[in-house]
């Protein structure tokens, strides 16, 4: 399990995150939502170690070092591959590295993707990458996947694909922390969703718990952001009633 | 092969490296050229302690005529190795920074579970470099030494040099 202590980080002084303090256990799928600048990939990468922060991050009980790294992988939007390596050299290279490395689980992915191993990264188009990424992500053999923002730049029927094969190949010892605005896209396959805002935590909602209320993800997401439904007919109203006057 | 493996395990992945051994090779071989200027400044050095005898047209030794000291003479003849190592920075900061380009892959790097292969990938060229630009520097030194010292008449050996060899 991991389990995050009074997180607190700052850039320069601006507050980024603000005492988060959760748990996730093996197995879940969770969904990690907040608006721009909520500090979603912030807090993915303090779980990483990649940044510092006040607080403590630990695994199993145990600090989050280079003994039990590997027990985490990262798919990111920015991409963490070698542009000018080829898939097969990146599968060489995680193998050498990750003794948990799944090479069937690589080459199925691949397969299902169809895409090139004897082809470099940077070639590959924008929805390619993002393909590969996650494929490196779930190969690692990793308990803890995280996925930050993993679709953004993929058609509909690609993250379509994506979401089969999530729900399809994860173990029930893997644990998915998903951030991404897809929201709705998400909700059918989440278990839970954690809610950031403005670098605080907003939310802790059971996808279960919902259906049992009857309530919709996204209408529980817009309760938690005090999101008002009618501002866009008012800033509309006030906009036009502007343009009457004149 | 030995390079194809240092390519491998000492380079950041996909990083061009046959490039940056051009740039090392050219610049190792532009330092070895301007070291020549060393062979260049001791032979004035030395033909400045003879003269020619006017009437039978023999080169004499001057009498009481000094060699200037080895480190005059050497100037900054070896000074194109120190610039090549120096530069050797340069690349161990183009490697840290290569991790930045097209992609982000310094995450993947800063959590593998070896803390070392980044860093091993980042500095091993560069140390190497400095290493080879120092053996170098110290060989051609040393030939060069070798060169003011059994070359020169002994007794225009300056006293410096002399104790630099144990004559004095």
């Amino acid at each position: 399990m991991v389990e995050l202590n009074i997180l607190n980080k700052r850039y320069w002084g601006k507050r980024a995150l603000e005492n988060i303090s959760l748990c996730l256990p093996r197995g879940e799928i969770v969904g990690l939502f907040g608006e721009n600048g909520a500090g979603k990939t912030t807090l993915m990468k303090c779980i990483l170690g990649l940044l510092p922060f006040e607080g403590t991050v630990t695994l199993d009980g145990k600090p989050v070092t280079r003994k039990n790294i590997a027990s985490f992988s990262f798919a990111t939007s920015e991409h963490s591959f070698f542009p000018n390596l080829t898939a097969q050299a990146h599968r060489d290279f995680y193998a050498l590295h990750f003794s948990h490395f799944s090479d069937q689980r690589f080459r199925s992915l691949m397969d299902f993707f169809s895409l090139p191993m004897h082809q470099t990264i940077r070639t590959f188009s924008t929805g390619q990458k993002n393909q590969f990424e996650v494929i490196l992500a779930l190969s690692q053999g990793a308990d803890y996947i995280l996925m930050d923002e993993p679709f953004a730049g993929n058609d509909l029927f690609n993250r379509e694909d994506f979401y089969k094969v999530l729900s399809g190949i994860l173990e029930p010892h893997e644990t998915l922390l998903l951030s991404t605005h897809l929201i709705e896209e998400v909700s059918g396959f989440i278990g839970r969703a954690i809610l950031l805002r403005r670098g605080t935590l907003a939310g802790d909602l059971s996808v279960d718990d919902l259906e049992e209320s009857g309530k919709s993800l996204v209408d529980a997401i817009k309760e938690a952001y005090h999101y008002r439904a009618d501002r866009v007919s008012r800033a509309i109203g006030e906009l036009s009633g502007e343009e009457g006057e004149k | 092969m030995k390079k194809e493996r240092f390519e491998q395990n000492c380079i950041p992945p996909g990083f061009p490296f046959s490039s940056e051994l051009t740039y090392f090779t050219m610049g190792s071989l532009c330092a070895a050229l301007y070291s020549l200027r060393f062979v260049l400044d001791y032979w004035n050095a030395r033909c400045a302690l003879f003269r020619q005898n006017p009437l039978t047209g023999e080169w004499v030794l001057e009498e009481g005529a000094q060699i200037a000291s080895f480190s005059e003479i050497l100037g900054s003849a070896l000074n194109g190795f120190l610039i090549l190592a120096c530069s050797m920075l340069f690349f161990a900061a183009l490697h840290y920074q290569f991790h930045f380009r097209g992609s982000r892959s310094i995450y993947l790097m800063r959590r593998l579970p070896d803390r070392w292969e980044l860093h091993r990938r980042c500095l091993a060229g560069p140390v190497l470099g400095i290493l080879i630009c120092a053996v170098a520097a110290g060989m051609l030194f040393l030939l060069y030494f070798a060169v003011y010292r059994f070359a020169t008449p002994q007794e225009c050996l300056s006293p410096l040099g002399g104790e630099l060899y144990g004559r004095a």
